[in-house]
């Protein structure tokens, strides 16, 4: 029998809103427990370790290192800090998993794999849908062949600006999301973007990315991008007039599978079997049973209480963590976090206001409407 | 004399303003950069060439102290209602430190902060007890929703200010502001869960303020001499239960579909609820537990004695008009 290992110790810097999601799901785990939160702000630091029971509450990160010595350190951080703070707490020897974006650009994702590399440590993203259970349930119905060979992958994230965030950054032209490369896009289309990339073989695939500003908002608020691989094609559709919704269809030789994180549902799509007008009667036929299914294995899951917003994360961190004391590969490997950010520089790089007909790559299409400074403010929230 | 105001595009900032114009006051607003102005503007368009509108970051200890000066009357309101813990002390706790420091390193001749009724810890006291100015401060307040939570270390940060800068504050807590676009329906008085109103109990008194009454105490605390230090309740007079309010809703055909919780079943719904929270891991928000639903819907009795003593005010508005006004036609559709 193996003995069984002390739970790891995580720090997590920068206590805004996603932080209470990361110490909500550490706090589920047996492998790790949470002993320390740092901010600028002492007070937001102050309220999560006061909610969460953490009494190593921190201003200054670097003091918390050296008193708490923790194994693993979150970084929840805004965007434009993530690479400094990465790469420092990885030579400092921590263990670390940042929120996405990993970095602003593919550069500094290099320099922060080469400080793991160095350090020995290892370093993981945010890209905990990868993890959630109903995208874990689609991988496996697309790897038995559920429908036939991969062609097309499509992304929705409906992300309305009257949310807590989107508002607070819509409403304020100097929010630290509005000055990043990528401007708001820049901070949320990781997440549909990688549940795209981890169907699609191409290293570089053709790109065709365009922005619209939508009720007046004096930003780029909506992005559609369309990735075109060898075989694999890919579209993303990030939309700020919709309701808040995570959907992806991967469509396949023989069907489509839908997954909606937030119903927690996978059904399949595909042409009927019998010929004509009983056709029309087969299909609603097939989605009525899909949706039964569902909604028994959803009760079920109910009844175990296994239905949470946040699951995913939870098995990211639990990967995180099984992969540090086993010494296996990341959860999400290097080259997956290298590809991603690539592609978004790509994409921020070349898309265009819609209704532009192309001309070629221009690095300035999404920095014409935003300040392209870079953020120098370090707020932690 | 300058007033100055934060949470001058509020609902209850924009009656201050209001009501200090009245009083022929000069008056500052410093807003944030992102507040939308079309309010404000519109409900103070007889006095707009004379109110100084300033966009100040008021996180910025700096920017703040250059739009303070020694001997201005702050009045302090701009605070989060809404979102999570973290947003608000973001909103609420944040911009009080900075505010405050720049207060007292500009040496104003008053702060009035605008806390809330909620930060008393009602839990600790029993039914039919009179929540007074002597009743402790909420001892957990990480317990209780983030709004509360947010204004007791509001409060706590302004009071660490005053004992260490002197400042001289007076703070204002009042109840639940209610008044023409707002409505009078709380969380005093169940949870709002889609269309369905579950209402909790019914026999506790309501702790309501109407909009103008409190506004017109608040710029009362500005002015009244020998109040440093003090803390004041705001509540109006012949406060209504829960089930007084709704019967008036109903009388005025605008009562929403309620499921009722009887008092006494609260607690043990709530423990229940906290129960299956824990027990699932977080799969039911926790938004209900005893120690929350003790403090929001047990039966008390509130007191604004000491409030009229200190300030000279009454409120002008009895409850009676002040529900008229709220629930007219007029009322409800105006923002």
């Amino acid at each position: 029998m193996q003995p069984l290992q002390q739970p790891l110790r995580i720090a997590l810097i920068g206590c805004g809103q996603i932080a209470d999601a990361h110490l909500q799901e550490i706090a589920k785990l047996r492998c790790a427990r949470a002993v320390a939160v740092c901010d600028l702000h002492r007070d937001l630091a102050y309220q999560a370790g006061a909610r969460f029971g953490i009494e190593a509450i921190y201003n200054d990160h670097r003091r918390m290192l050296q008193e708490v010595r923790p194994d693993i350190v979150h970084v929840t951080t805004p965007a434009h800090t993530h690479h400094r703070l990465a790469v420092e707490l990885l030579q400092h020897g921590c263990h670390t998993y940042v929120e996405k974006p990993l970095a602003l650009n593919a550069g500094e994702v290099g320099e922060i794999i080469a400080a793991a590399n160095a350090s020995g440590r290892m370093v993981c993203v945010g890209h905990d849908q990868l993890f959630d259970p109903a995208w874990l349930e689609c991988r496996h119905r697309i790897d038995s062949g559920e429908i036939g060979a991969v062609r097309h992958v499509e992304s929705v994230l409906g992300y309305p600006l009257s949310g807590q965030f989107g508002a607070l950054a819509s409403s304020d032209p100097g929010h630290w999301v509005r000055r990043l490369p990528g401007g708001l896009f820049h901070n949320t289309i990781s997440h549909p973007l990688y549940r795209i990339t981890e169907l699609l073989p191409d290293a570089e695939p053709q790109i065709d990315a365009r922005w619209f500003a939508r009720n007046n908002a004096d930003f780029p608020s909506d992005l559609r991008v369309e990735l075109q691989g060898g075989a694999v094609t890919g579209s993303l559709l990030f939309d700020t007039a919709i309701e808040p919704q995570r959907i992806t269809r991967v469509y396949g030789t023989q069907g489509c599978l839908t997954v909606d994180l937030d119903a927690q549902t996978v059904e399949r799509r595909r042409a009927p079997k019998l010929p004509g007008a009983f056709g029309r009667l087969e299909t609603p036929w097939r989605n009525w049973r899909q949706s039964a299914r569902c909604l028994r294995r959803n009760v079920g899951r109910f009844l175990r209480s296994d239905l949470h917003y946040f699951a995913g994360m939870r098995g990211l961190i639990e990967a995180f963590c099984n992969a540090i004391q086993a010494g296996g590969p990341p959860p999400i490997a290097y080259t997956e976090m290298r590809r991603v950010t690539h592609l978004m520089d790509r994409i921020f790089a070349e898309m265009q206001p819609l209704g532009v007909q192309p001309v070629g790559v221009q690095p300035s299409g999404c920095r014409t409407a935003l300040d392209s400074r870079p953020p120098t403010a370090v707020s932690t929230t | 004399m300058q007033a100055v105001v934060t949470g001058a595009t509020g609902f209850l900032g924009r009656r201050l303003v209001q009501s200090l114009c009245d009083d022929g006051c000069a008056v500052r607003c410093l807003v944030r950069p992102s507040s939308d102005l079309s309010a404000l503007r519109r409900d103070l368009a007889p006095h707009w060439s004379r109110i100084d509108v300033r966009r100040v970051p008021l996180d910025n200890r700096d920017a703040c102290r250059d739009e303070l000066n020694r001997g201005d009357i702050l009045f302090h309101l701009a605070a989060g209602l809404t979102g999570s813990a973290s947003t608000l002390f973001l909103n609420t706790v944040i911009p009080t430190r900075a505010l405050l420091s720049a207060a007292a390193d500009a040496e104003v001749g008053r702060v009035v902060l605008v806390s809330s009724l909620g930060v008393y810890g009602t839990s600790q006291l029993g039914r039919g007890d009179t929540l007074t100015e002597e009743t402790p401060l909420e001892s957990q307040p990480q317990l209780r929703d983030p709004y509360t939570f947010s204004k007791v270390v509001q409060e706590s940060v302004a009071a660490e200010t005053r004992e260490q800068r002197g400042l001289p504050l007076v703070v204002i807590r009042p109840g639940v502001i209610f008044g023409p676009g707002r409505g009078v329906l709380s969380s005093r008085v169940g949870l709002q869960l889609g269309n369905i109103l579950v209402r909790m109990g019914g026999t506790q008194t309501l702790p309501y303020t109407y909009v103008d009454n409190c506004a017109s105490a608040i710029r009362q605390a500005g002015f009244a001499q020998g109040i440093e230090g003090q803390a004041l309740n705001v509540i109006d007079d012949d406060l209504p239960t829960a089930a007084q309010l709704l019967r008036r809703l109903a009388r005025r055909k605008q009562k929403p579909r309620t499921v009722w919780v009887p008092g006494a079943c609260i607690g043990p719904l709530s423990g229940l609820y906290e129960w299956y929270h824990r027990y699932s891991k977080g799969q039911v928000p926790g938004v209900i537990t005893r120690y929350r639903s003790s403090a929001l819907w047990k039966p008390l009795k509130y007191s604004n004695a000491r409030a009229k003593q200190h300030l000279g005010w009454t409120p002008t508005i009895s409850f009676h008009e002040a529900f008229e006004r709220a629930t007219s036609e007029n009322g409800q559709n105006r923002r």
